[in-house]
């Protein structure tokens, strides 16, 4: 048995993108947006923040549950300030009041899967 | 147009080592047990449909945790305590529901150090000796203070020991809901549950999810190369970011072109046609976490069909600390995990994560 040789690496602030778990606020009643609709709701917020090269962000709608309204976004790690910004600020869908909510937000995208300050363990 | 230190991401660290779980110097087994709270565990086998036994009865012999709550924390002080059950083996305490970044906030480790991590206000009230916290500013607003009690110093009748008992009972009780597991080899003495029974304290068990993954795009891997080769084998960074998308639930088949996600699997992959997950959910201690990193060793023992497999383990973000006594602090995501991949030669790749506040992973 040949034993492999040991090898580390450490990557420091190397992360390509970053990811935030968030969600939609909307008042009860009145349409919902299906995931086409989310993601354009994502690319307003930058535009009227940060104005074209804003809108022009990649942004990834990684999973989004129509239900209840939230979703998993990545980004590129350079963005994530343009992003949460914009999602903060935004306030109104198709007229009526709206507010995102920031949930989770982390570098490593598997962070995203247990968070510990959510978890039931009672 | 924003200032450029915002297109900056907050510091964050991801540590690769490769190595083989067989080798007599290898230390994957170390850097687990170093790990002291986990709250969250996840396997993935590839080209499994059911769970061998041995496998089934690891899992569910995952132990027992207690919920103490309102415990005032004199009591971990206490003489009766310590002997009973820091010394007669690992005996493992965090306070459940507090914030790092806002509360104050205790813990246990299995050497029997208890660490106090409180804000400038209750230190001050406290007068215990401790140290500013590495991650709180200029201004100190948060303290960690470390209280040895397996120091031969700290028999009950030292001044140590009463000066620490009264700070604690006196001066500023100080109380939390306290998650609690014990682990100890052999020795038969009391159980937590029936030293605690004056308390509020429930005994839980671990929960426990199975899951099928069918047509799973999986990505090739070499594992003597963790860096990766076009059109050979995937490198370990796209492993991670594709490992916390099978957790997600994150589609996988997007088109390079598709208006809501550019994510797609990395190549080269293969499909695999079902894939077994199981995560487990609850306070878990390092040894049940080395035990199931052996057994899922043992499942190559026997010829498979899956190349490699992974055992991931998710930390407390509002844990005082990471690994060993690295103090650990929450900022933005308070992230501190770890995965495994173990391949079918036994080859292992080992990920460590952590967020800004947080040393570098041993």
């Amino acid at each position: 048995m040949a034993a492999a040789a040991f090898e580390r690496r450490v990557l420091q602030s190397a992360a390509e993108h970053h990811y935030l778990r968030v969600r939609l606020e909307l008042p009860d009643g009145g349409a919902r947006p299906n995931a086409a609709q989310f993601k354009q709701l994502v690319v307003t917020a930058l535009r009227e923040l940060h104005g074209e090269v804003g809108a022009a962000l990649p942004v990834d709608v990684l999973t989004y549950e129509e239900k209840t309204l939230s979703a998993i976004l990545r980004v590129i790690s350079s963005g994530l300030v343009k992003l949460w910004s914009a999602l903060t600020l935004l306030g109104f869908y198709q007229n009526r009041r709206c507010a995102f909510r920031v949930l989770q937000t982390s570098p490593f995208l598997l962070a995203l899967s247990g968070n510990s300050r959510e978890l039931v363990l009672d | 147009m924003l200032p450029a230190q915002l297109g900056r991401a907050p510091r964050h660290l991801l540590v690769c080592e490769r190595g083989h779980a067989r080798h007599p110097r290898s230390r994957h087994a170390a850097h687990v047990r170093d790990h002291a709270y986990s709250c969250r565990v996840s396997f993935l086998i590839p080209e499994c449909g059911l769970l061998p036994e041995v496998l089934k009865s690891t899992i569910a012999d995952f132990g027992e945790y207690y919920l103490v709550r309102n415990l005032p924390i004199h009591e971990l002080v206490a003489h009766e305590f310590i002997d009973a059950f820091v010394k007669k083996g690992s005996c493992y305490a965090l306070a459940y529901k507090t914030k790092i970044d806002q509360d104050n906030t205790a813990a246990l480790l299995p050497n029997g150090k208890l660490i106090l991590s409180v804000d400038k206000d209750t230190y001050e009230e406290l007068g215990l000796q401790g140290r500013p916290s590495r991650y709180s500013g200029k201004k100190v607003m948060r303290y960690i203070i470390t209280v040895d009690l397996t120091d031969a110093g700290f028999h009950p009748e030292s001044k140590k020991h009463n000066r620490v008992l009264w700070a604690l009972k006196e001066k500023k009780p100080l109380e939390f809901d306290f998650l609690l597991a014990w682990y100890n080899t052999g020795a038969e003495g009391s159980t937590l549950m029936s030293y605690f029974s004056k308390n509020q304290i429930q005994a839980l068990k671990p929960k426990i999810t199975f899951s099928t993954l069918r047509d799973l795009q999986c990505p090739v891997l070499q594992s003597n190369d963790l860096q990766g080769k076009p059109e050979e084998s995937c490198s370990t960074e796209e492993l991670f970011e594709w490992l916390g998308a099978v957790l997600n639930q994150v589609s996988l088949d997007n088109k390079s072109s598709s208006f809501l996600s550019t994510y797609c699997c990395p190549e080269p992959n293969t499909v695999v046609e079902k894939a077994f997950l199981c995560t487990i959910t609850g306070f878990i201690i390092p040894e049940k976490i080395i035990q199931l990193l052996e057994q899922l060793c043992c499942y190559f023992g026997e010829p498979k069909l899956a190349h490699w497999l992974t055992l991931t383990v998710h930390g407390f973000a509002d844990s005082p600390v990471s690994w060993r006594e690295s103090e650990h602090g929450f900022h933005k995501g308070g992230e501190n995990l770890y995965n495994f991949v173990i391949f079918r030669n036994l080859d292992y790749w080992l990920h460590m994560a952590v967020g800004t506040h947080d040393d570098c992973p041993p």
